[in-house]
């Protein structure tokens, strides 16, 4: 086997966290209600630190309590952003990279809103994020996911060959199509695709999402739809974003 | 060998009765059998098949290298092919270690032993995750009720990602559910999931169905397992229980509840 060691330009594809504040307390704070105490919830994906929205810094700041936290999201903090030089010492004794201007291109980013993790009321009306989706592969499940797993598609599609249980969670870039019983939370165009659906043979989810516009169903589903044929999209009415959920009339 | 862990999630289900009569019942057919208690800080597995007053060393004495597999195992006084390797009760939980279940699995299996029963305690906590990672099979028993059924399906989340043949990519465990405590009376008026709901919500293959009985109770404090209580509809289950496992094909009994007739009714049931 040949040992040479090459170095290759390449680009690579990480998430960006634009964050107007830098005290780990506060994100935590902020974030809470957001992610609802789920750890891990991205898969590792290398991340930029991105503070230019900051308007008054602070002369200290808790660089490895911000590292520490994106971890705990399941993120790789890889440089920072939009940082003043006097903390380039700092962040170079925590190895993360200060990319400032040309080092990152930022290409029309798209934001990467995650779903609400503990909703409180029934329905809610929301500006869906706009994003663009690309052509990614399709992940099949062919296995019931259970309850406490968590099926996670940044990219792409789902597709649930053996359905869902209750507690489980599905969370795709795209859309996410279900054969057999679909429960669980259920949450799909993930990073703002408004045109992801959620279609199922047998509807039953505890909670749907898409594009972070969510619905749960605390007093049960309407007898019209539940464990039925059922489709759920984005419906938009001046400018106002609802979730419709309909029965799929087969033939 | 194979490697049949016994698991739940929730406590209180019957692992343990389930664990000791299913031992048995594989002993019974001829196989060389061994039971295993995981639940390290309660042991009763070895109250259940009645040998504690029998237990020198125990299994984390033999994780600990303080006695050798051979001094430890305890034969069963009502089958020969049967050997019960007990729990400590007070040695902390943390004394399992990978490497140690390993070690003793490999050695039962140098044994010549045919089956090893894995009894898991509840919870998905160490113990728990210790007697599934090496299964070849998971038996995981449940109660026909919702809080039951969810722990169970949590623990077959786990199963598909813990356990050893998940880390390697392997062949997946072999799942049964065991449906125990059940009560064809309390189905039939409303007040349980039947079995079908629950096969329904957990889509693993039924193994069978263990009727609530009091002969359970019985057994226990007697340090009997089950399926030795002659004629008792528990002890046929199970027996039915074991012979699915092997492959037979036995067809579902004690799951239908007959009102009694009115002479029953009038001068009680014999």
């Amino acid at each position: 086997m040949s040992e040479e060691v090459r170095f290759e330009s390449g680009r690579f594809e990480g998430i960006v966290v634009r964050s107007p504040l830098v005290s780990p307390a506060r994100l935590a704070d902020v974030l809470h209600k957001r992610f609802a105490g789920t750890e891990s919830y991205f898969g590792g994906e290398p991340a930029v630190l991105d503070f230019s929205e900051v308007r008054d810094w602070p002369e200290q700041v808790d660089w490895s309590g911000l590292v520490a936290f994106f971890r705990r999201l399941g993120l790789q903090p890889i440089g920072v952003r939009g940082v003043p030089e006097s903390f380039d010492a700092a962040l170079k004794r925590l190895h993360l990279a200060n990319l400032d201007e040309a080092a990152l291109r930022l290409e029309a980013a798209r934001p990467t809103e995650p779903p609400p993790a503990a909703p409180t009321s029934a329905q809610a009306p929301a500006s869906p994020q706009t994003g663009t989706a690309r052509a990614a592969s399709t992940k099949f499940i062919d296995r019931p996911v259970r309850a406490g797993q968590q099926i996670y598609a940044p990219e792409g599609d789902v597709v649930l060959m053996a359905g869902s249980n209750p507690g489980a969670e599905i969370i795709a870039a795209g859309s996410i199509h279900c054969w057999g019983p679909l429960r669980g939370r259920v949450l799909a165009g993930a990073g703002g695709n408004l045109e992801a659906r959620i279609v199922a043979t047998h509807f039953g989810p505890e909670l749907v999402s898409i594009a972070g516009v969510y619905q749960t169903f605390e007093n049960g589903l309407p007898a019209s739809i539940a464990n039925r044929p059922v489709q759920v999209k984005l419906q938009v009415i001046q400018g106002q974003s609802h979730l419709l959920i309909e029965p799929i009339e087969t033939i | 060998m194979r490697i049949v862990v016994v698991t739940s999630g929730k406590g209180g289900v019957g692992k343990t009765t389930t664990s000791a009569a299913f031992a048995s019942g594989l002993a019974l057919r001829g196989f060389k059998t061994a039971v295993v208690d995981f639940d390290v800080g309660l042991r009763n597995l070895d109250l259940i098949m009645g040998c504690e007053r029998r237990v020198v060393y125990d299994f984390v004495n033999v994780l600990q290298g303080e006695a050798k597999l051979t001094q430890a195992l305890i034969k069963d006084k009502h089958v020969d092919t049967l050997h019960i390797l007990p729990a400590s009760q007070t040695k902390d939980k943390e004394a399992l270690t990978e490497e140690g279940v390993e070690k003793v699995m490999r050695e039962l299996e140098a044994m010549g032993f045919d089956y090893v029963v894995c009894d898991s305690p509840a919870g998905i906590e160490r113990g728990a995750l210790m007697a599934l990672l090496f299964a070849d099979e998971a038996i995981v028993v449940t109660n026909p009720e919702v809080s039951s059924v969810r722990d169970s399906d949590r623990i077959l989340g786990i199963l598909q990602s813990k356990s050893r043949r998940a880390i390697e990519g392997r062949e997946p465990v072999k799942e049964h559910l065991l449906v125990t405590r059940y009560s064809a009376k309390r189905v039939e008026e409303g007040e349980m999931l039947s079995y079908k709901d629950i096969q329904e919500l957990l889509r693993v293959p039924l193994i069978g169905v263990i009727p609530e009985s009091d002969a359970v109770l019985h057994a226990s404090n007697q340090g009997v397992p089950a399926i030795h209580l002659k004629g008792t509809d528990v002890a046929e289950a199970y027996a039915d229980v074991v012979a699915r496992f092997l492959g037979e094909d036995k067809p579902l009994r004690f799951v239908s509840y007959e009102k009694p007739s009115l002479i029953k009714r009038l001068f009680g049931s014999t």
